[in-house]
Formats: structure tokens, C-alpha cells, sequence
């Protein structure tokens, strides 16, 4: 198999929470990977350490502590590098009892090593949309002068007039309707949804290889996610873009998706391709995502009026770590056989078919 | 025929979306903003106008000459346009000759709280941290003096000169204009939009100066900015009435209306009026300039 595009192993970003006076562990040792050409999928409840997987992949964690350790290889055709290579040095970690105790950083030390790390990274080579894309634009200039600065930046072309041309053929891309009126609005202008399609404009404008999608239907109406599903597709198709699809909605991972990524408290539980994973009649499940899946509306549980399961209990608790499996308290899977190794010893992801790992002491024999 | 109007309304309006830049004037903005900055405007020429007069002494006649014949003569005698005061000199050319006292120092004022405000601002806003901790120690510590005990304080020590008051006013002005830039980095950091142009490859200095400052805050900047040049007008006036201000025989507005206002209840209003007008028509104008300017830059976004 040729070398994956983005390859995350271990990753761990912390933070210190000063309501509570301890460090939470938002990611805790995930490790994925996103292929040439491939969307991967991340899903999980809220609070799961989606964001913050994707934001330490961009290097946009500030607060501290922030990112500890782990790797992040990344290779495309220009460039092949660790993101995090060496940043663990400026790191030391005390840690006892499943809590975090103390982390001494270097913060300014890692932000100059990632820095340097990062140059001609952002943008260019890795580009992010987010949740509420009226928020992420500059209210005060319009959208097409937004994507020509952006085309400026990293498309090599310096000439405004090009540079307009080319971001109305972006715009085009998008297909935002009259590209040349548009070009003019101002965020503020324009609805929710085609705020969405400017942002995804600007971030494809540079021709990235890699692209990272936050939520980027959450919060819009039903119709225009379904268009904005619609044209992800599209433009995955057309320019062969690999995507990391961050989204709580099982749906729309559904729709994009070639491998998916189960994140439960700061940790991918299961991890293979989407067909496998999220047909809920296959076997082989981490017995959260039978619950998330059981969660979800579909046809066939509409028409024959079956209750929808929430999932029961709260969401881990990152301060405090139990020594087993962190879904044991929730966990309806539970056989007396392997009752004591759940609660005692944290399962390793497992391979239950090729390309298709679960982290279950079920699977484990 | 309704119909038809009203057609032609919808083209029209969907026009403006399209260029806004190409639009006439009055179709871009409002009536009242327009007529604000406009008046606004012609206030700030008057003063250049005045300042350039005063520096070169182009006055219509000297603004020192004692003249114990014609105390306190109503406006139009003689050749004063604007009467005499206490001393027979010739309050036209005073009032032009007072705006010295306030155009290169309030500039300096206005400089001083900008500069120092834009850069702990920045500092507070964007780095966060440490760097905030201090600078919000400061600016509340800054803003808990009250401005005039501060001037008296620095008149004492050194002498009551207007540069030492209007830096002194500059200073205080610092905690005002670094909270509302830190206030503003905050806001569109909660947004996202740092986040996001940082994600998109913009370089730090680029995203500060031309997408925070420039863009975000420059509305902002311009209403300090114009409440500066007002407030060091009446901080200046009320410094005379306590005897602290620009010091006899060099004209100030602020002079001018105290020592014109001992002789207001005899009938002669002239000599403390002109003055107190000029100080009324000006401030409205610095006021009425920065608030135009702020709904016009401000209005543009939401087109
Ligand atoms: N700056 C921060 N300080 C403290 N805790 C944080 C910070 N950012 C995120 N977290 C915590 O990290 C966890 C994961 O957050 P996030 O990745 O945003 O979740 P989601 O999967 O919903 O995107 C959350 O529980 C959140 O409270
Ligand atoms: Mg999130």
C-alpha cells in the first residue's frame, strides 16, 4: 500500500482546566491515518477531542500545555515531514494514579520549533473549514477579495487581476449563483450555506492536498447540509482531495466517508472502512458504535416506529482515568467472562478484519 | 403601473449589491452621516485653515495690541468683527491665534493614547497570557487616577504647560483605546476568524495589522481619535477656569471664555461667547465626523 497521506500516531493534547484544578486529556493517543485520495471520517459525541485532533494537526493549540506528544507524518508529492518532529523534547510529563500531575513546557521553545515545522504548511498544503462560516470570514471585506488574498498567498499569482479571476472561477466551483455579484458581497450578506461554499472556495483555491472539515454542515438548515454533502462529494471527485471529516453526524460521515474513525474520550475505539463500520447488521463492533449507530434515525427504524436508544451515562471524565476500558461504566456489552479485564485493563485496538481494528476486550481473545 | 415601479425597484436594489463601489454617494450612505462627516469635515479644514494662520501670523489684526480706548467694543466697531475684550484686543484674531494651543497638542494627545493603546491592546488581545495580566493591571490602574488630580499633580511639578497636560491626557487616554482593541481581538477570536486565517497560511503581522486593526478596528480608531481632539478642547477649558490652562497673554479658548465670562452679566456677552461658541461648533464637529465615519465604515458590512 502506497504511504498515507497523513499518518497520526499517539497523539496527546492536554489542558489544563482551571475550574476543575487538573488537566484534562482531550486527546489522549489517537493515532489515524488519511490515504492518498481518501476521506476519513471522525466521529463521536461532543466533547470526544474531535476539534482538538484536527487543530493539533494545524498547529493551532495555543493554551497550554496543549500538544505532548505523539507524531504526525505527512506526505504528500512536495513535502514529506513529522509535524511534531522533535516536540516532545520541549515537554516533560509527571503522572500518577491515572491523573496528570505536572507538565513542565517550553512553551515558547515549542512554539518556534513548530513554527518552523508549520511554514508553508497552513493553507497551502493543509487547508481547515469550520463550523460557522460567517464567523471565520472578515466581516469587513468582501468575499471575493477574501478568496483573492488567498489566491495571492499561495496559488504563485501576484497580479490582482488574476488573482480575481481565478477566485470567481472558484466561485463558480462552488457554485455560488452570478460569481461576479457575489464577489462583491460581504459576509454578512450572504446565508449560512454560501458563507460555507466561499470558505470551501478559499481553502481549495490553493489546490491543498489535504483538507480538514470541522463540522462544516453543523449548524446550517437540513437542505443546504444536503448541498453542502453534495458538493464535498464534488469537488472530492473532481480535484481527488483527501479529506479528514470531522462531524457528529453520522449521516453526513455516512454520505462521504471511505474510512471512518470512532473517537471516544480522546481515543479512536474503532477504526476500518465505512461500509463495515457503520452498517449496523455487521459484526465486529466496539459496542459504542452500536450505540451511536442505534442513535441514529434511519428509514427503516422510522417506519417501523422503533424507539431511538440515547446512550446511557455520562461522557468520560479525561482528569481521572480508570485503569480499564473507558466505556466499561456505559458499556451494555459486558459478558461475565471478560467482565474483569474491562475494568481493569485498558483494551488495545485489535484487528477484526482486514483494515479494521476494534478496541474491545470482546474481540480480544 | 404599481407593478411596474415596483419591478424596477427589485433591479435596482439587486444592482446595488453588485457595485457598491460604483455607486453615487448619497446611494452608498445615509443622508445624516453624509451631512455629519461633511460638516465634520469643514470644521477640520477651518481649524487647519485657522492653525496655518495663527503660525505664520496672517491675522486680520494683532492679537497682543493693548488698546485702553476700546475695552470690551461690540463686535463690528473699528474694524473687530467680533468686538474687543477686556483689554481692547481684537477677539477675531485671538480665536484664530488660540487654536495653536490645541492642534499640535492635541495631535500629540491623540498620538501618544493610539500608539501606546494599539500596541498593549495587540499585545493583551492577541498574546493573552502573562502579557494581558499586566497590561490589565495597568490600564485599571491607569483609569483609577482621576485625570485632573493627575494633571494638577504633573502642573506642580514641573509648570502648567499645555504639551505636559496633553501628555498627560494622552497617557490617560491609554487604557480607553487598548481595552476596546483587546475587547475587539477577543470578540473575533471567539469567532473563530483568528483560527481561520492563521489555518489559511496568513502570516501573524498580516492577520494584526491589516485584518484586526485596519478592517476591525479602524471604525473604532477613528471615533478616539476624534473624541481626543474634542476632549483636549475641554479639558483645556476647564484647566483655565482653575487657572491651570494656557497662560495670559497667549489666547486659548479656554481663556478667553473665563476671562470674557467676569463680564457677562454687565451686558457684555461677546467677549466670553465667540469663544464658547467656537469651542461648542468645533467639538460638535470632531464628534459629528467620528460618528459619520463610523456608521459609514460600519454600514458597509452589513451591504
Ligand atoms: N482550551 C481548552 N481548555 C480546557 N479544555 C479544553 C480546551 N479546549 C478543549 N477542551 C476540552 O477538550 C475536550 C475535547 O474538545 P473538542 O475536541 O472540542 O470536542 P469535540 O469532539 O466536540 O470537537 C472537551 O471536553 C473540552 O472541554
Ligand atoms: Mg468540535
Amino acid at each position: 500500500m502506497a504511504q498515507p497521506l497523513l499518518k497520526i500516531e499517539n497523539l496527546r493534547t492536554y489542558f489544563y482546566a482551571h475550574s476543575k484544578q487538573a488537566f484534562v486529556r482531550s486527546v489522549d493517543g489517537v493515532s489515524l491515518e488519511v490515504g492518498q485520495r481518501e476521506t476519513v471520517g471522525v466521529v463521536g459525541e461532543s466533547g470526544s477531542g474531535k476539534s482538538i485532533t484536527a487543530m493539533s494537526v494545524m498547529g493551532l493549540i495555543s493554551g497550554g500545555p496543549g500538544v505532548i506528544g505523539g507524531s504526525i507524518h505527512y506526505a504528500s508529492d512536495k513535502v514529506q515531514k513529522n509535524l511534531l518532529e522533535g516536540l516532545e523534547n520541549y515537554v516533560q510529563l509527571e503522572e500518577g494514579n491515572g491523573r496528570v500531575l505536572t507538565v513542565k513546557k517550553d512553551e515558547s521553545g515549542w512554539q518556534k520549533a513548530s513554527e518552523k515545522l508549520m511554514a508553508g504548511m497552513r493553507g497551502k498544503e493543509i487547508a481547515m473549514i469550520f463550523q460557522n462560516p460567517r464567523a471565520s470570514l472578515n466581516p469587513y471585506i468582501t468575499v471575493g477579495e477574501q478568496i483573492t488574498e488567498a489566491v495571492r498567498l499561495h496559488s504563485g499569482i501576484s497580479a490582482v487581476k488574476e488573482a480575481r479571476e481565478r477566485a470567481i472561477h472558484w466561485l463558480e466551483r462552488v457554485k455560488i449563483d452570478s460569481p461576479r455579484l457575489r464577489y462583491n458581497s460581504y459576509p454578512s450578506g450572504m446565508s449560512g450555506g454560501m458563507c460555507q461554499r466561499a470558505m470551501i472556495a478559499m481553502a481549495l483555491s490553493s489546490e491543498p492536498s489535504l483538507l480538514i472539515a470541522d463540522e462544516p454542515t453543523t449548524g446550517l438548515d437540513a437542505t443546504i447540509q444536503s448541498k453542502i454533502v453534495d458538493l464535498l462529494q464534488e469537488l472530492k471527485n473532481e480535484t481527488g482531495i483527501s479529506t479528514l471529516l470531522i462531524s457528529h453526524d453520522i449521516s453526513v460521515i455516512t454520505r462521504l466517508s471511505d474510512r471512518v474513525a470512532v473517537l471516544y474520550g480522546g481515543a479512536v475505539v474503532e477504526y476500518g472502512p465505512a461500509s463495515q463500520l457503520l452498517d449496523a447488521q455487521a459484526g465486529f463492533k466496539h459496542p459504542y458504535t452500536a450505540a451511536l449507530l442505534a442513535s441514529v434515525p434511519n428509514q427503516q427504524k422510522i417506519r417501523a416506529r422503533a424507539n431511538l436508544q440515547a446512550i446511557e451515562g455520562e461522557v468520560p471524565d479525561t482528569i481521572n482515568t480508570p485503569p480499564g476500558c473507558r466505556f466499561y461504566a456505559r458499556c451494555n456489552q459486558i459478558t461475565p467472562e471478560i467482565r474483569d479485564k474491562c475494568a481493569a485493563i485498558h483494551p488495545e485496538l485489535k484487528d477484526v478484519a482486514p483494515g479494521h481494528q476494534v478496541r474491545c476486550w470482546r474481540f480480544i481473545n | 403601473m404599481r407593478r411596474s415601479t415596483r419591478v424596477k425597484k427589485y433591479i435596482q436594489t439587486s444592482g446595488e449589491v453588485s457595485d457598491f463601489s460604483k455607486l453615487p454617494l448619497h446611494k452608498k450612505f445615509s443622508i445624516p452621516d453624509l451631512l455629519y462627516v461633511g460638516y465634520g469635515l469643514l470644521i477640520v479644514f477651518l481649524v487647519l485653515v485657522s492653525y496655518v494662520l495663527g503660525a505664520f501670523n496672517l491675522l486680520p489684526n494683532d492679537p497682543q495690541q493693548i488698546n485702553m480706548d476700546m475695552l470690551m467694543a461690540p463686535p463690528g466697531t473699528g474694524g473687530h468683527l467680533l468686538g474687543t475684550d477686556f483689554m481692547g484686543r481684537d477677539i477675531q484674531s485671538r480665536l484664530i491665534l488660540g487654536i495653536q494651543a490645541y492642534f499640535l497638542p492635541g495631535l500629540l494627545a491623540i498620538f501618544i493614547s493610539l500608539s501606546i493603546g494599539i500596541v498593549l491592546g495587540v499585545l493583551a488581545g492577541y498574546r493573552g497570557g502573562y502579557a494581558e495580566t499586566v497590561i490589565t493591571y495597568f490600564t485599571n490602574l491607569v483609569d483609577s487616577f482621576p485625570r485632573l488630580v493627575l494633571i494638577l499633580l504633573v502642573i506642580a511639578a514641573f509648570k502648567p504647560d499645555i504639551y505636559y497636560i496633553m501628555m498627560v491626557m494622552g497617557i490617560t487616554g491609554v487604557p480607553a483605546v487598548a481595552n476596546a482593541i483587546a475587547g475587539k481581538i477577543r470578540v473575533l477570536a471567539q469567532k473563530n476568524f483568528i483560527e481561520a486565517a492563521i489555518a489559511l497560511g496568513l502570516r501573524t503581522r498580516v492577520i494584526i495589522l491589516k485584518h484586526i486593526l485596519w478592517y476591525n478596528c479602524r471604525a473604532l480608531l477613528i471615533i478616539q481619535a476624534t473624541l481626543g481632539m474634542g476632549e483636549a478642547i475641554l479639558l483645556e477649558t476647564s484647566l483655565s477656569y482653575l487657572g491651570f490652562g494656557v497662560q495670559e497673554p497667549t489666547p486659548s479658548w479656554g481663556n478667553m471664555v473665563q476671562s470674557g465670562a467676569n463680564y457677562f452679566m454687565q451686558g457684555n456677552f461677546w467677549p466670553s461667547t465667540a469663544p464658547a461658541l467656537a469651542i461648542l461648533f468645533t467639538i460638535l464637529g470632531f464628534n459629528l465626523l467620528g460618528d459619520g465615519l463610523n456608521n459609514m465604515l460600519e454600514g458597509k458590512r452589513s451591504r
